[in-house]
């Protein structure tokens, strides 16, 4: 019981984000492709209402700090959860499950950055190939 | 009854106009409807404040105006459109490279979007190369060396916008 009120309080624990900051880096590093909206445009996929779908499996957290946009960014560790933050309150829309998600911090994204993908198409594809056969439970 | 009513009336309002004038009931509800229609602009002109308004100097034509710093490439102004409108006949690019410029007008830094026009040959007018803060293709989002006209329909390039998309952040 202690456990799930422990998971409970940690899914739901909510992502300290300066939105100026995080706003000017999105623009500087992530928007020039992805769009100010985060629509993306023909090859450069979408944030908007894909992102939570990405949450959805540990794997499909994990790409999205390990695709080379993040992973290759100048942004220190801690500026890019927070932008991968702001980017998942701003994008991410009713693709979340029940609006909620559990933020990045910089220790797992400085882990995770350390491995940036090399077959970024065919990961994206195996990665929501995973997610489609999962049931409906919840956010990882 | 009837009289009753009506002398109570008069006397009500004759009271009303030994007391107000008429000016003055025009003066309190200009007054009322000016404090009314600016209350609501408050608010939001704070959140605007977050958007970017540079104070403006120089000549858009002119490669030395502060917004192109980093530019390389014809100015859309001279081309037939502004440093935020593509010429007619060609399509802006939706990808686009981003950076800062320093404007000595107001000494903030603003977030600039370099977005190619594209759809026509070269415009050939006002050729500006000033690169500031770019970086070699090795880092593509900040490099203006290669052909930005991604996600048109055509891929030619014919110009360069420079337009104000936000305020630097200042750790």
């Amino acid at each position: 019981m202690l456990a799930l009120s422990v998971m409970t309080s940690w899914s739901l624990a909510e992502a300290e984000i300066n939105e100026p900051r995080a706003k000017y880096h999105y623009q500087m590093f992530c928007q020039g492709c992805h769009t100010p909206d985060g629509s993306g445009v023909n090859a450069v996929p979408p944030l908007k209402g894909m992102m939570g779908v990405f949450l959805r499996s540990q794997r499909g957290r994990e790409f999205m700090v390990q695709v080379p946009g993040s992973a290759t960014s100048k942004l220190k560790d801690a500026q890019l959860a927070e932008v991968l933050n702001w980017c998942i309150e701003n994008f991410a829309g009713s693709s979340l499950i029940n609006g909620e998600y559990r933020p990045y911090t910089a220790d797992e994204v400085g882990r995770l950055r350390q491995s940036p993908l090399q077959e970024i198409d065919h990961t994206r594809a195996a990665v929501l190939a995973e997610i489609a056969r999962l049931p409906e439970t919840g956010e990882i | 009854m009837m009289s009753l009513i009506d002398k109570l009336l008069e006397r009500r309002a004759r009271a009303a106009a030994q007391t107000a004038s008429r000016r003055g009931m025009l003066k309190t509800l200009g007054g009322v409807l000016v404090g009314a229609s600016t209350v609501p602009l408050l608010p939001v002109a704070r959140a605007e404040g977050g958007a970017a308004r540079p104070v403006e100097e120089g000549s858009d034509t002119d490669c030395d105006y502060w917004r192109y710093c980093a530019i390389d490439g014809f100015l859309c102004s001279c081309c037939g459109g502004s440093a935020n409108t593509c010429p007619p006949g060609t399509e802006m690019s939706p990808v686009t490279w981003i950076g800062t410029c320093h404007n000595p007008a107001d000494g903030r830094n603003y977030v600039i979007s370099y977005n190619d026009c594209c759809g026509k040959s070269t415009c050939g007018a006002c050729l500006c190369q000033r690169d500031e803060g770019d970086r070699p293709p090795y880092r593509p989002d900040k490099t203006n060396d290669i052909n930005w006209c991604l996600g048109t329909a055509s891929a030619a390039y014919h110009c360069s916008t420079a337009v104000v998309v936000g305020v630097a952040f200042e750790e």
